[in-house]
């Protein structure tokens, strides 16, 4: 969840002091929420949202929504919506939902602790054959904009329909290739901003927008596109990792002229984003970076709810490359780690994991 | 058919680390229609009169007279008898030496009412063999779902030790309920308060022999607005937590967390007699193991049952926060029960010292109860106070005890502890 530099009203965070923004739902510093008006049941009952269709292994086929048995301790779900063992809250679908087209492909996309919404999406789609074809996009809402959590998953879906449709074998030479892929991965932020807009309402005094970042994996070409914070990366096993994504956030244009990282990303605006999809921004044509790979290795694209606990590309490899050993290497048991592990660090953000293991 | 609801009002915030919920949870019942009506059973009526020597000719006479009053509310068609009492339990009506209870009609009304104005004072005061003959005689009608009876006493429990009455009043618990009244000031409230709350009834003083007919008339009202025979409140919580207390706030605070009876292993069942058009309040306080902050679960289900059906459920809920502004609000129910309850023991604890002499115990604790009165707002228990206590400052609760204070004075603020006034919501 990032904020995007629009807000002109400035307030601090009741909880910590850090500053916040007048139309922020959360703080970015500590997670607090800020804007619950305190009504005797606060707004965390989202459960009279409509129901978002979860798309799982085939893109094309919409998951059934049925509350399966309690998260966490597998006991039936109630109908009142509380485990009748336990009484945990059951999880709504939007809350915490995996996706996994191919045993080589995966992704968690989680609510995290600190926020009572799911504003992070995630849409990924993949071919049979391991290390072929991959497509990873995950699209982070902005917190301080409304239906954020509605807008994020149809853009994350628009987009990564767009990428699935447009299929770039026998293009000839290789810079063609890589034209044609940036030109669709172009063609799928536009498909997300519309997607975006089309769930934003006309006069709503915080449009809907969130992040993007798309990876499109093709017989050993990788092209990865980003709009805003959320990141992708490549972990190959035997030498060093490569951050695919700069940022385009304040903290970012700090380190840009010499901040260091640690000291630009938890200061003050660090997670305040400069551009992003929606109907107040300003451009959303994704930077591309472009790399030939060859295995084996991770391909990662994730949310700030991850890698704010780990921002560094070397000490981040490690923690993929310690948790997928730890799970025998299975790509949806390791993304389920890692969100695992952010929420363990405390889960102050919506936590999105998206795996390709070539 | 009788329509049950139940609301919840707590603040379910708690902050890191926390453990207790405390919820208050309204149930409201309406369409209860009159007793008997529903077809769910049948409905017995008993009413119990002191005859001892020490009511004397006028006292038996005014509780004769009560007695036929009461006879005349219970409505064609309820199954009753009279019970009169002294150092052994007679069957007054209808007459016959083995138990037995008969319907009420034209016939059966005038009888029975002129077997009571028979009535005639002797013999001591046993009320243990009041009450397990009542149990005999509900037991002779099987069909019978709800089971009432009024009893009235004017004296000590002379002729039977407290021990037999504790064996009785835990033999004859559930098999029927029992509002009690005692006339005059020779009674003792602890002694027929343990009846009344055991039975699931109400106690209260009549000072004077010549109020006892409109009270029985009143009672016996109430009894035939009871259009459900018997229902329970029932308390889930989630494996590992535990239910702290459960406790009846309003009208009268009662603690039921000793009546539980198992459902299941997450589930207890609370007996709450029968039910009219009304509201009670129900305290419930649950312990669980701390979660996360962020972190939601339920605490507890709250039910009202008649049978095995749930007729209404309210959800207690715990969600942890770092929100100091959210976790340190406190439900205005749950501190306005929290202080009845406080106002009801320190009353009692304030006028048992007062008894024994011990007056440093009981200027304290009525002192904090007239606080505590004035803080909730109990005007009633105010008044009654300052018959007791002169008070200096109610809100430090800095009182004196009065130096001649009447006994019916005493009893009335003893037997009105457990009233509570509702929260203003």
């Amino acid at each position: 969840m990032d904020v995007a530099m629009t807000s002109t009203t400035r307030t601090v965070c009741p909880a910590c002091g850090e500053p916040v923004s007048g139309t922020d739902l959360y703080c970015e510093n500590c997670g607090a929420e800020l804007q619950s008006s305190a009504p005797a049941t606060p707004a965390l009952d989202t459960d009279t949202e409509p129901t978002i269709e979860l798309h799982t292994g085939d893109p094309g086929a919409a998951a059934a929504v049925v509350p399966g048995p309690c998260r966490s301790c597998g006991g039936t779900v109630s109908a009142d919506g509380y485990c009748e063992t336990c009484g945990t809250k059951a999880t709504k679908l939007r809350d915490h939902f995996t996706e996994q087209p191919a045993p080589w492909v995966a992704a968690v996309c989680d609510r995290g602790i600190r926020h009572s919404r799911n504003e992070d999406a995630v849409a990924i789609a993949a071919d049979p054959e391991p290390g072929s074809r991959a497509l990873l996009v995950v699209c982070d809402g902005v917190s301080s904009s409304l239906d954020s959590d509605v807008a994020s998953l149809a853009a994350a879906r628009a987009a990564r329909d767009v990428l699935v449709a447009g299929q770039a074998q026998g293009m000839g030479t290789e810079a063609s290739r890589e034209a044609a892929v940036i030109a669709r991965l172009n063609a799928a932020a536009d498909a997300a901003s519309d997607a975006v807009l089309a769930n934003t309402s006309p006069d709503s005094p915080n449009p809907a927008s969130c992040t993007f970042v798309a990876t499109v994996l093709e017989a050993g070409l990788l092209v990865a596109g980003v709009v805003g914070d959320s990141r992708a990366y490549w972990f190959p096993d035997n030498a060093e990792a490569v951050a695919l994504t700069v940022d385009d956030s304040w903290a970012a244009e700090l380190i840009a002229t010499g901040v260091p990282r640690h000291e630009a990303e938890t200061g003050p605006q660090g997670h305040a984003i400069t551009r992003w999809l929606g109907k107040d921004a300003p451009d959303h044509t994704p930077r591309t970076t472009t790399l030939r790979v060859a295995g084996p290795g991770w391909l990662m694209a994730c949310s700030d709810g991850l890698w704010n606990y780990c921002s560094e590309a070397a000490p981040l490899a490690d923690l993929v490359r310690q948790t997928a050993a730890a799970n025998g290497g299975e790509p949806l048991a390791t993304a389920s780690a890692l969100v695992d592990w952010a929420n363990a660090q405390g889960g102050q953000d919506n936590i999105t994991v998206a795996l390709a293991r070539l | 058919m009788a329509e049950f609801s139940a609301t919840v009002y707590q603040n379910e915030f708690l902050p890191d680390g926390g453990t207790d919920v405390h919820a208050i949870v309204t149930v409201d019942c309406s369409g209860a229609g009159v007793a008997g009506q529903s077809g769910g059973g049948d409905v017995g009526e008993i009413i119990i009169v002191d005859t001892s020597g020490s009511m004397g000719a006028d006292g038996v006479r005014a509780a004769a007279y009560a007695a036929q009053t009461a006879i005349d509310q219970i409505l064609d068609g309820v199954w009753f008898a009279v019970i009169s009492g002294n150092d052994r339990a007679q069957l007054a009506f209808p007459p016959s030496a083995e138990p037995v209870m008969v319907r009420m009609d034209p016939y059966t009304r005038q009888a029975a009412k002129d077997a009571v104005a028979r009535f005639y004072a002797d013999g001591g005061t046993a009320m243990g063999t009041w009450l397990r003959l009542a149990a005999r005689v509900f037991a002779t009608v099987p069909s019978l779902t709800q089971k009432h009876a009024i009893l009235l006493t004017d004296g000590e429990n002379q002729h039977e030790s407290p021990e037999v009455l504790t064996e009785t009043i835990n033999a004859v618990t559930g098999q029927f309920q029992c509002d009690c009244r005692g006339v005059g000031v020779a009674w003792q409230v602890d002694e027929v308060r343990r009846i009344a709350t055991a039975l699931l009834g109400t106690v209260d003083i009549i000072p004077a022999p010549d109020q006892l007919a409109a009270e029985f008339q009143k009672l016996i009202r109430q009894a035939m607005s009871k259009g459900v025979a018997t229902a329970d409140l029932r308390v889930w919580a989630p494996q590992g937590a535990q239910v702290l207390f459960v406790r009846q706030v309003a009208p009268t605070v009662e603690d039921l967390t000793g009546r539980r009876t198992e459902v299941n292993a997450l589930t207890g069942s609370y007996p709450t007699g029968s039910w009219g058009d009304e509201s009670r309040d129900y305290h419930v306080a649950v312990r669980l193991a701390a979660k996360g902050i962020g972190q939601e679960q339920l605490a507890a289900r709250v039910q009202l049952a008649i049978g095995d059906q749930v007729l209404a459920q309210g959800l207690v809920k715990a969600l942890w926060s770092a929100d100091e502004a959210l976790t340190t609000r406190i439900s205005p129910e749950v501190a306005h029960y929290t202080g009845q309850t406080e106002l009801a023991n320190a009353i009692q604890e304030g006028l048992a010292a007062k008894a024994v002499g011990d007056t440093a115990t009981a200027t304290t604790k009525l002192g904090r109860a007239v606080q505590l009165a004035a803080q909730t707002g109990n005007e009633e228990a105010t008044s009654r106070l300052r018959k007791v206590v002169d008070i200096d400052d109610q809100d430090t609760g800095t009182v004196r005890l009065k130096r001649t204070v009447e006994k019916v004075d005493e009893m009335a603020l003893d037997t009105a502890s457990t009233k509570t006034t509702r929260v203003k919501k």
